[in-house]
Order: C-alpha cells, then sequence, then structure tokens
C-alpha cells in the first residue's frame, strides 16, 4: 500500500508545477498549470509565476520527520524482510541462511500461485461490484434535497464499523442454521456459504462492497458536486434528458474520481485480511486463502519467518507493478483537469 | 534524488541535517531498545521470578497461588498475562530474548517441543530427584503428555480436558435411540435420526479442530495409539498403513451416510453455531471437549440441566484400541527456562500445583485439576457428577492422546487442519490425506 502511494506521490511531485502558483495568478480563478493549451500569454505568466516562487519552496529539512518515518517504519522493515527471505528462521534464535530455498519452495508452491490468482479474483470482483453501485449512489446523493442528506447519512454508517465487527456480524448472520440461509432455503440452498469456493469468494465479495461502497460513494458524491452546472444547464437546452445528461456529462467529468477510487479499491483488495481472516480463514481448505492471509499463516501460524518474508516480498512487488500499470493506463500521472476548456 | 543545478550552500548543509537527524533517530530507537531489554533482566536478578500464563478468566487462581507463594518465599514471583489467541505467538518471539519469563504456561507436547530442541527448556528430572511427588501426584497419563524424549518439562496446572461426545437426551428419546456404544450402533442411530429429519451429529467444521477430534477418535480405536506416536516419532510409513486406511474409510463411510448433514464447513464452534445445533434439538450429538459443558451451561442453562447427556467415544469392533482410551487436551502445564536465575524458587512454586488450595481453587472456577488428591474435593465442585465421570474417565485410560494439532509442533497446524477439512469435504481421497500428513513437519 505504502509503495502504491509513493508511486503516487512521487509522480504527482514530478510532473506537476508547485501548488504555490496560484497565489501569483493575478485572476485566482484559474490557475496556468490546469490549463494544457496554454497560449503564449498564459505561458509567459506561468514562467513569471514559477520564477517568483522558486525562492520560497520549503528546503529539504521539511521533510525529516517525513523520511525518518518512512525509514524506520517502511524503508529498514522492508530490506530485513528481503534479508529474512533468504533465511531459514522460526522465530527462536538466529534465522539461518539458506540461500534461495524459501523463493524456490514459493516457486514451486501451488498455493502461492493459487493466492494470487484469488487475491486477483477478489480485487477484480471488488471494483466490478462496487464501481456501478457506488457511481449510482454518489451521483444520486449529490443532489440537494432534505431526504438525500438522511438517507446518505444512513448509508454511511457501515463505513463507521470496523471490518472485524462487519465480518463477525455477517458472520453470524449467515450461519446456515439460524442466520438468513435458514429462513431463504429457496435462495442458498442448504446454507452451505462458506463451505464451498464460489460461496465463500461470493461472500468475501458481498461483505467487502458492504462495507466499502459506502466510502466510494462519498468520493463519487464529491466528484458529482464538483461538475459545474453550467454543463447541465446547456445540455438540458440542447433537450438532452437526465440518462443522456448522466452518460455524456457526469460520467466523463468523473474521469479522475473513478482513478482515485479504482486505485484505493484495487490497494484495499489486494491487502484485504480482516474479512478472510474472520469469515473463512483461508478454507475450505486453501480456497479462500489470498496472498495477503498466506503470508500470515505461514508466519504466525506456522513459524515460518524466511518463507513468509519471501511471500510479502512477491506482494510488494506485485503491488507496486499493478499501481504502476494503472497509474501509467489511466494517464492519472498527468494530472489532467476535467474542467479543461470552460 | 537530483538536485537542481541551483542549489545553494544552504541547503547543502540542510541536508546534511537532515541524514544527521535520521541518524540521530535511529541511534535513539536502539538505545532505547536496548535500554528497555536492560531494565528486565536487571530486575529479573534482583530476586522475582516471572510467571507467564495465557491471559484469561482461569487467571484468578494463578494470581491466588502466586500470592500464596509470595506470603513465604523470598524470591518474589511475578505473575505476567498475555491475552487470548496471541499466546503461542507472542511466547515464540520472546522466549529467546532478555524479556522471556522464567516459569510459562503451555500445552505439552509439539507446543514446547520445538523450545525443547532449541535447548531453551529445563528437564525438571532433578526437581522431581529432589521431591517425588512433584510426579507421583499427577495422573501419569496427563503429566506424559510434557515428556519429551524421556525428560519431564512440565508440571500440569490447570484442567483436563477430555473429548466427549455429547448428546441431547431428548432428541435420543424422541428418536428412541441410547448413546452408542458400538461404532456399528452409532451409524444406525444415523439412519434413525435422519429418517427423523434431524442432523444426527452437530459439527463445527469451519473452526476445522472440531473435525479432526474425530480423525483422533478412529485412529486411537482403529489402530491404538502407537500409530500416531509413530508417525510422531518420524516414521511416517505409520500413515499409510492399514489401519490408517481402514479408519479414513470409516470416517468416509460415516461422512458419507450423511452424519454431519451437508453444511458444517459453514458452523462454527467457536462463534456458537454448532452448540446451538445440539441445544436446540437440531442435532443429536455432537463430539467436543469437555468444555462444551461450560459452553452450555452459560448458553442454554435448562437444556444443560435437563438434557445435556454425555459419554465416551464408542468401541469399534476388532479395532486395536482400549475403549477406555480417550483423547483431547491433557491439561495445560508450567515449563522452566533452562537459564532461570532461582530454580529453587521455581522449585518451591511448582509444589503448589498439587497442593490442596490449587485443587479446591481450580475445581472452584470449573477446573479439573489431575491431581491424585483432587478426588477428595469432587464434591466441592460446581457440578460433582460431571467432574467425576471426567477424572475417573481420565483415571482410567490406558492412554490419554493429546490433540494432534497440540502434540505436532505449531508449523504442522495448518497444513493439518487443511488436510483435514479437504478429507471430510471429498476434496482429498484417503491417498492425499497420507501424504499430505507425511508432509507435517515433526520437530
Amino acid at each position: 500500500m505504502t509503495s502504491i502511494i509513493q508511486q503516487l506521490l512521487a509522480k504527482s511531485a514530478r510532473r506537476e508545477p508547485p501548488t504555490t502558483g496560484s497565489r501569483g495568478d493575478p485572476g485566482g480563478r484559474s490557475p496556468g498549470y490546469r490549463s494544457t493549451a496554454g497560449s503564449a500569454a498564459g505561458a509567459d505568466r506561468r514562467r513569471a509565476v514559477r520564477s517568483g516562487v522558486g525562492a520560497t519552496r520549503p528546503g529539504l529539512a521539511w521533510a525529516v520527520p517525513a523520511t525518518v518515518f518512512f525509514t524506520l517504519f517502511a524503508i529498514v522493515p522492508l530490506v530485513l524482510v528481503a534479508v529474512l527471505s533468504f533465511t531459514s528462521w522460526n522465530g527462536i534464535g538466529t534465522p539461518k541462511l539458506i540461500g534461495l530455498s524459501n523463493w524456490s519452495a514459493l516457486w514451486h508452491d501451488p498455493v502461492m500461485l493459487k493466492s494470487l490468482w484469488l487475491s486477483a479474483l477478489l480485487t477484480t470482483l471488488g471494483v466490478v461490484v462496487q464501481t456501478p453501485i457506488s457511481i449510482l449512489l454518489g451521483v444520486w446523493a449529490a443532489g440537494h434535497q432534505r431526504n438525500r442528506a438522511v438517507l446518505a447519512a444512513v448509508y454511511f454508517v457501515p463505513l463507521l464499523l470496523s471490518v472485524t465487527a462487519v465480518s463477525v456480524l455477517w458472520r453470524a448472520l449467515l450461519d446456515p442454521n439460524f442466520g438468513i440461509p435458514s429462513d431463504a432455503g429457496w435462495l442458498f440452498g442448504d446454507g452451505n456459504l462458506l463451505g464451498t469456493q464460489s460461496g465463500s469468494i461470493g461472500v468475501l465479495a458481498f461483505v467487502g462492497a458492504w462495507q466499502w461502497t459506502p466510502l466510494h460513494t462519498l468520493i463519487y458524491q464529491g466528484g458529482a458536486r464538483a461538475v459545474p452546472q453550467v454543463l447541465y444547464d446547456a445540455a438540458a437546452i440542447d433537450g438532452a434528458g437526465t440518462v443522456r445528461q448522466f452518460f455524456h456529462i457526469t460520467l466523463p467529468q468523473l474521469r479522475n474520481t473513478v482513478i482515485t477510487s479504482m486505485v484505493l479499491m484495487v490497494v484495499g483488495g489486494l491487502t484485504t485480511f480482516d474479512t478472510v481472516l474472520i469469515l473463512t480463514q483461508g478454507g475450505p481448505g486453501t480456497d479462500t486463502t489470498i496472498s495477503a492471509y498466506y503470508m500470515y499463516q505461514q508466519g504466525f501460524l506456522s513459524f515460518d519467518f524466511g518463507g513468509a518474508s519471501a511471500i510479502a516480498l512477491v506482494l510488494v512487488v506485485v503491488a507496486t507493478l499493478l499501481s504502476l500499470l494503472m497509474v501509467r493506463l489511466t494517464g492519472y500521472d498527468r494530472m489532467q483537469s476535467t474542467a479543461e476548456g470552460l | 534524488m537530483r538536485s537542481p543545478a541551483s542549489v545553494s550552500r544552504s541547503r547543502t548543509s540542510r541536508k546534511r541535517f537532515a541524514v544527521t537527524a535520521v541518524a540521530c533517530a535511529l541511534v535513539a530507537g536502539v538505545t532505547a531498545g536496548c535500554g528497555s531489554s536492560g531494565g528486565s533482566s536487571s530486575s529479573s536478578s534482583s530476586g522475582t521470578i516471572h510467571i507467564l500464563v495465557y491471559g484469561d478468566t482461569g487467571n484468578t487462581v494463578e494470581k491466588q497461588i502466586v500470592d500464596t507463594f509470595n506470603k513465604t518465599s523470598k524470591v518474589k514471583a511475578v505473575l505476567d498475562t498475555i491475552p487470548g489467541a496471541n499466546y503461542q505467538t507472542k511466547l515464540q518471539t520472546i522466549i529467546n530474548t532478555a524479556q522471556a519469563p522464567d516459569v510459562f504456561f503451555n500445552w505439552g507436547g509439539g507446543s514446547i517441543a520445538p523450545f525443547v530442541k532449541s535447548g531453551l527448556l529445563m528437564p525438571l528430572d532433578s526437581f522431581i530427584a529432589a521431591d517425588p511427588q512433584l510426579k507421583s501426584d499427577f495422573l501419569p497419563s496427563v503429566f506424559n503428555t510434557a515428556v519429551i524424549d524421556g525428560k519431564s518439562y512440565g508440571v500440569p496446572m490447570r484442567g483436563t480436558q477430555p473429548v466427549l461426545l455429547f448428546d441431547n437426551k431428548k432428541v435420543l428419546a424422541d428418536a428412541g435411540i441410547t448413546p452408542p456404544a458400538t461404532w456399528d450402533q452409532l451409524l444406525a442411530d444415523v439412519q434413525t435420526l435422519k429418517a427423523k429429519g434431524k442432523t444426527p451429529i452437530a459439527l463445527g467444521g469451519g473452526d476445522q479442530w472440531p473435525t479432526l477430534m474425530w480423525f483422533e477418535y478412529l485412529y486411537d480405536r482403529v489402530a491404538g495409539p502407537g500409530l500416531f506416536e509413530k508417525a510422531l516419532g518420524g516414521d511416517t510409513s505409520a500413515w499409510a498403513s492399514a489401519d490408517s486406511q481402514k479408519a479414513l474409510g470409516m470416517l468416509k463411510q460415516l461422512v458419507d451416510a450423511g452424519a454431519f448433514g451437508t453444511n458444517y464447513d459453514s458452523v462454527k464452534f467457536t462463534d456458537g453455531g454448532s452448540p446451538a445445533l445440539l441445544a436446540k434439538g437440531k442435532a443429536a450429538f455432537e463430539l467436543m471437549g469437555s468444555w462444551e459443558y461450560a459452553t452450555q451451561k452459560s448458553a442454554n442453562p435448562d437444556f444443560t440441566k435437563n438434557d445435556l447427556g454425555y459419554s465416551n467415544f464408542p468401541t469399534i469392533a476388532g479395532g486395536a484400541g482400549n475403549a477406555a482410551d480417550v483423547v483431547g487436551n491433557t491439561n495445560n502445564f508450567y515449563s522452566v527456562l533452562k537459564n532461570t536465575k532461582h530454580p529453587d524458587a521455581v522449585a518451591q512454586f511448582l509444589k503448589l500445583m498439587y497442593s490442596d488450595e490449587f485443587v479446591k481453587a481450580q475445581l472452584g472456577i470449573g477446573n479439573l485439576p489431575t491431581t491424585t488428591n483432587t478426588p477428595q474435593f469432587l464434591s466441592t465442585a460446581a457440578d460433582p457428577a460431571y467432574d467425576t465421570y471426567q477424572y475417573n474417565l481420565v483415571k482410567q485410560a490406558p492412554s490419554f492422546q493429546l490433540s494432534w494439532d497440540q502434540a505436532y509442533p505449531p508449523s504442522a497446524t495448518t497444513a493439518m487442519h487443511q488436510a483435514v477439512q479437504q478429507f471430510v469435504d471429498g476434496k482429498l481421497d484417503a491417498a492425499g490425506f497420507i501424504k499430505a500428513m507425511q508432509g507435517l513437519p515433526t520437530s
């Protein structure tokens, strides 16, 4: 997760001119850097702004606290984990260097490969299920009527509960003998939801969606409210109805919001752990053992810290590659405004 | 990071400052770490022994015993607790550091085998030579759980938890059956109960370890305790033996007969699912550790009083195991670190584990101690009939097999639980299960 955020921060820092530039913008309404199709005059102004600001750019000392924390709690542990992955260590005594054994074992481990697929599947399911629902709900909640505010507040409640509490709650609700499935046999059959692979993956995706859709709804609500009203007015004059307005104005305008939300979903998907720990414990068998849970199992249940470190490194690499890919594919790194041309 | 061409002198010096700050912080962190560990080791040399136990409601008795000890001892005992499920993980983290306790709670068997192998634990044989009661005052089948390679490493310090076949007396009476004495009767009962629309046996398969109990008893009844001991000793061919195949075949037969219903993998014991099946009369039997009684008593007091029955696991015709054998958690144990600075004080402390005060206090909170003086206090227990039944069962058992997942080292637990679940689900056949068990680390 940290790696993705770092990636995004680094990207945005590299591409984005100093935000303090707007301070020097006499108009104040539309900062120069937001317009990529700048005219010659605009470019002049931008240059002037930048040279004026260079002198007050904060020094490196300001980065010290963050650097110290990041080094202590991210870089140092990451390096230690990398070293541990070449050792055999059960937590007692000193780690023994064993070369590449953990890595070759991992390479031949069917559970590891399966866990990566399961992580990918759960992440994809999360995005596919949550995105449409939260876009629709978010756009709906962006209206200003009072009943919407009340309903949106109620709908926000799952986000306030801890993931653990939510998982325990659904575990009880889905009990095959005393929960919902026992009263809805036509839908759930014998209620063996957590005893089959498809059932338990479905439950994990559902509980994840129940918990996280409100967050993304909130993001989309904010995004939808930022869409300039003038666009809708123009479309209305052209005779576009609600549906056409949604597809031709709201959705395109929400492009960057969609990317933000998806990045969060992918990060959340890859780091899913609590729901699996409480709802399925990786079971039945290894059918929901996603990579993060597999790492926990190897490290803290089987006390194979060397093998667990190797899994952790694989997760770091996969997550970094994925985030790079997403940033590239979506054009997020260019940070273009959707208000362009207004 | 590439620095711009216009870097000024002041900025370079700022950068140097940043690096120094990072270094300082790192050094500070390291020294803080050193400082705290130094403090702990100095406190243990000033005349205290640290007793580390699993943190739960049973701690009241441990606290009481520590207080009793401190009344007469110059070396003072300090009780430390680690709450809940993280105990083994945290223990593993600290046991080889300066923060290690002098005496610690464990489950015997595989839970201490890695520590014994690493040479961290003190064999208690010299304590026992000086005070034979430290061994002779405990039931042998229990005491032996903490004997590794012929040396004693633990003294029982809580209650025993044999696995029993619990039943709902009312459901059995409605179906016109009694608790099964033989395996064939159990199979017949399954058919009778299914015809009545009941789930014959409640199983919390989602927890995985309740399923394991069926394996433990079937292997014991079919092959006797020797097969598992052999396998645990490293001779993995035992898993492929004819007896092993027979036990697996019988379990498969029970599953295929519908004894557990179809949705047992979505049911857990730990969230109250399977005990509720039994208490509400939806199921007739449940194979569970003796704590089932306490669980039912707090959740369904009326059911426990009127309709909760219990019996030993049925016999299997032609099997090598003794019908009186039991499996389960024999007890919890206190083990001693080799480098404790006060072995004499520790020896005195361990003697309290067979004292009258200890037995009465344990019985008072519902635990069943396994000392030879327990019977004289059984009448003071909260449920005398139940405790007497268990005590005699354990006392008369030729073999008390420690739960497989406690007998193997913790590194084997996950793979064992998965194999057990997959076999019962039909995702592993007997050959696959045997292969999985043969692949478990035994040390």
